[in-house]
């Protein structure tokens, strides 16, 4: 089992790593000959969301190499603030908030290499980072994220949730807009209703018995989804849809701010919605163009009493 | 209490009982969130007050908030119909009647109810616009003035030294930036406004059983909110009447900051704080023989301080003397000496209201019934009819009072 990589897009790194930290202590990195799979399965988590995020090898690494008895896959559990440590060392442009930061090349690591070691019996993740000080010293830093390796039958089992054929894609506004106005409804509910419908209307509602309270996006983009039009070539006359036909689903208030919180490394968002049953978030990891990766949001509906 | 919601499409023909909009919610949260210290606010609507908002605490401490009709850019008041009338009838008649029984009739009618107020705060900052931070630095700033220190000279019979902490540690904290800052103000209306976003909000009420609805949006191109708040049928709250010619002393603060700086400063875990007060000639005469000297601590309290705020509580007790300077006291009277205590918790309420104030007034009455009033300076809309936009008509003075009840045992007349 061998793994070795150049990380040359840390900001891009740190920020996914980052948006992930926040639902759990504890992820799975899939690294496959052409893609790196973040997971966040874990069935605690509030409100049963998951994250299932692919991202392209070559949009982080340089120089990657792999090699494993299962199909040259390597799947591990690691803990995300140590992964989280390790990045931020290795870049200062990492840790500042700003997008500018990760546009621009401004690394003060000249090389950053992440291998996979034993140390001690102990699988680990050695990430090396040579670099010049500001005084023009030569520096090294080495940071060791333990990892355990997961047998290729766990792996098997891992499985992204089925879902049905969403009733409606919709692109939503600026991510942390929309988290200030969540995290302002935060204190008067529990759970938010996320409607939309296929003529660009998006809105977050809440009601409870003190307040009944709806914002209301019109103009988002409907993108068109080649699944979509595959589907529909298929049952077009069976199934007419009225565009202005609102799909909801009903969400946990808190793990829909968990979601928000990929805001740092979000430039567009597409939410799916499957009436009553899921919402599925694409936060896209740089342009959409590139389609560098994809961080995607599970988040299940509330079974309420009301519904 | 009952909560009661008749659907909206009920008579929708019938004029809403309230109608109003307003560019910058800033202003109105500001004169909520002054008073929020408890959830359960009654609002009372009059036809030429505007609007009040009140809030008890233990039925000693009552804190009311006054919203004038000229803070909103359009402001629509028609009283409900007398309800043993028919009241689709008498609806649509009394607006076409010009009897001058009847508008004496209308103009007396009030409206009241109960809303969630920290619900209605959370609604109207939901783009997170709604904050006036720099109200109380940028306003405070020209008429601030630090602290007077042992040792500088002093202008006038001011021997008391100025302010005498418990921790004795307020010297560098009174001092401010002086800075003249008169059109940070305007800056903060105008400027700022063009390049920062602001919330405008509509608000409507139908109504006895009606929600309070709100509109609210940042921009012509973004998010559109509606809120629709339960109310509730007022209960009758505890009135305290403030006697005018009962008043024993009356201050007012030049700036509120005076009195901020002061409360600021005791430690949350005091439960009582007693004001003392002398009038003017005993307290000169008191403290003529040794103006420079500082007092003594124990011997504090056999001196005849002009005003005195006092605290204590289990880890020991502060007290703090204003000197008789009008850029400190702007008006001073006092016709008796008094002392009369409060529970701290109770005016420690006050802090998130001289937070956004200019100048404060402070009157007791002889039975102990203390008044604060915290001066909100508010921009004026456009005239009305005008759609607002940045064009200021001056300022309008709103204010936020509180009123308090003195604990029975402290206070001696």
């Amino acid at each position: 089992m061998r793994f070795r990589a150049n990380i040359e897009n840390v900001p891009i790194f740190y920020r996914t790593i980052q948006a992930v930290e926040k639902l759990q202590k504890k992820c799975i990195i899939k690294f496959t000959e052409t893609e790196m799979h973040i997971i966040c399965n874990d069935d605690a988590n509030e409100g049963g969301i998951q994250v299932w995020s692919v991202v392209k090898v070559d949009s982080i690494f340089a120089s990657y190499r792999i090699q494993s008895n299962a199909n040259n896959q390597i799947t591990m559990i690691l803990a995300t603030d140590a992964l989280l440590q390790a990045l931020r060392s290795s870049s200062t442009s990492a840790a500042t908030s700003s997008v500018a930061a990760a546009v621009l090349p401004t690394y003060d690591s000249d090389e950053v290499v992440m291998k996979l070691a034993k140390k001690h019996d102990q699988a680990v993740l050695a990430f090396e980072m040579l670099g010049i000080s500001r005084t023009g010293r030569k520096i090294r830093v080495a940071h060791d994220v333990r990892v355990d390796v997961m047998r290729p039958s766990d792996v098997d089992r891992l499985r992204e949730p089925l879902c049905p054929e969403p009733d409606v894609h919709i692109l939503l506004p600026n991510l942390q807009k929309l988290r200030t106005i969540v995290e302002r409804i935060r204190p008067l509910s529990d759970i938010i209703a996320i409607r939309a419908n296929n003529s660009g209307k998006l809105q977050v509602s809440i009601d409870t018995d003190t307040v009944k309270l709806e914002t209301q996006w019109t103009g988002c983009a409907n993108p068109p989804m080649a699944r979509d039009e595959l589907t529909q070539d298929a049952e077009d006359p069976a199934h007419e849809h009225d565009p202005d036909e609102l799909f909801s689903v009903h969400v946990s208030i808190r793990s829909f701010l968990k979601f928000l919180n990929s805001h740092v490394v979000s430039t567009t968002t597409i939410a799916c919605v499957c009436q009553n049953h899921c919402a599925i978030l694409y936060v896209y990891i740089g342009e959409v163009a590139d389609a560098g990766g994809v961080l995607t949001y599970y988040i299940p509906t509330v079974i309420d009493g009301d519904e | 209490m009952s909560q009661s919601q008749h659907s909206v499409a009920d008579d929708s023909e019938a004029k809403p009982v309230l109608a109003a909009s307003l560019h910058d919610v800033r202003y109105l949260v500001a004169l909520l969130r002054g008073i929020s210290f408890s959830n359960r606010a009654t609002v009372t609507l009059t036809a030429d007050g505007g609007m009040t908002v009140s809030v008890e605490e233990s039925r000693t401490l009552v804190a009311t908030s006054y919203i004038y009709p000229d803070h909103f850019d359009e402001w629509t008041y028609t009283p409900p119909p007398p309800p043993p009338k028919s009241a689709s009838a008498s609806a649509t008649q009394a607006t076409e009647l010009t009897n001058d029984d009847d508008d004496e009739a209308d103009t007396n009618t009030t409206t009241a109810f109960e809303v969630p107020l920290n619900t209605l705060i959370d609604c109207l900052g939901i783009y997170g616009t709604a904050n006036l931070t720099s109200l109380a630095s940028s306003s405070g700033g020209p008429k601030h003035r630090r602290w007077r220190r042992d040792g500088e000279s002093g202008d006038e019979g001011d021997g008391d030294g100025g302010r005498r902490g418990g921790g004795g540690g307020g010297g560098g904290r009174g001092r401010r930036d002086e800075a003249p800052s008169n059109n940070s103000r305007i800056d903060a209306y105008f400027g700022a406004a063009s390049n920062e976003k602001r919330t405008s909000a509509r608000v409507s009420y139908g109504g006895p059983g009606y929600p309070l609805a709100l509109l609210l949006a940042e921009d012509a191109s973004g998010p559109t909110t509606t809120c629709e708040i339960a109310t509730f049928d007022p209960e009758p709250g505890v009135d305290l009447p403030f006697d005018g010619e009962r008043t024993v002393l009356k201050i007012i603060f030049k700036s509120s900051s005076w009195l901020r700086d002061a409360l600021a400063e005791l430690d949350p875990s005091c439960d009582k704080i007693t004001f003392t007060c002398n009038p003017p000639a005993a307290a000169a005469a008191n403290n003529a023989p040794q103006p420079q000297q500082p007092q003594q601590r124990g011997g504090g309290s056999t001196a005849k301080p002009l005003f005195r705020i006092q605290a204590s509580g289990t880890f020991g007790s502060t007290e703090m003397d204003y000197p008789n300077d009008r850029e400190v006291l702007e008006t001073y009277e006092c016709g008796a000496p008094l002392s009369a205590t409060y529970r701290f918790g109770h005016i420690a309420r006050t802090l998130r209201a001289l937070q956004s104030s200019t100048k404060t007034s402070l009157r007791i009455d002889d039975a102990g019934l203390l008044s604060l009033q915290f001066l909100v300076p508010v921009p004026v809309p456009k005239p009305r009819g005008g759609s607002g936009g940045g064009g200021g008509g001056g300022t309008s003075n709103s204010f936020i009072e509180f009123r308090c009840l003195a604990l029975d045992d402290g206070t001696s007349y």
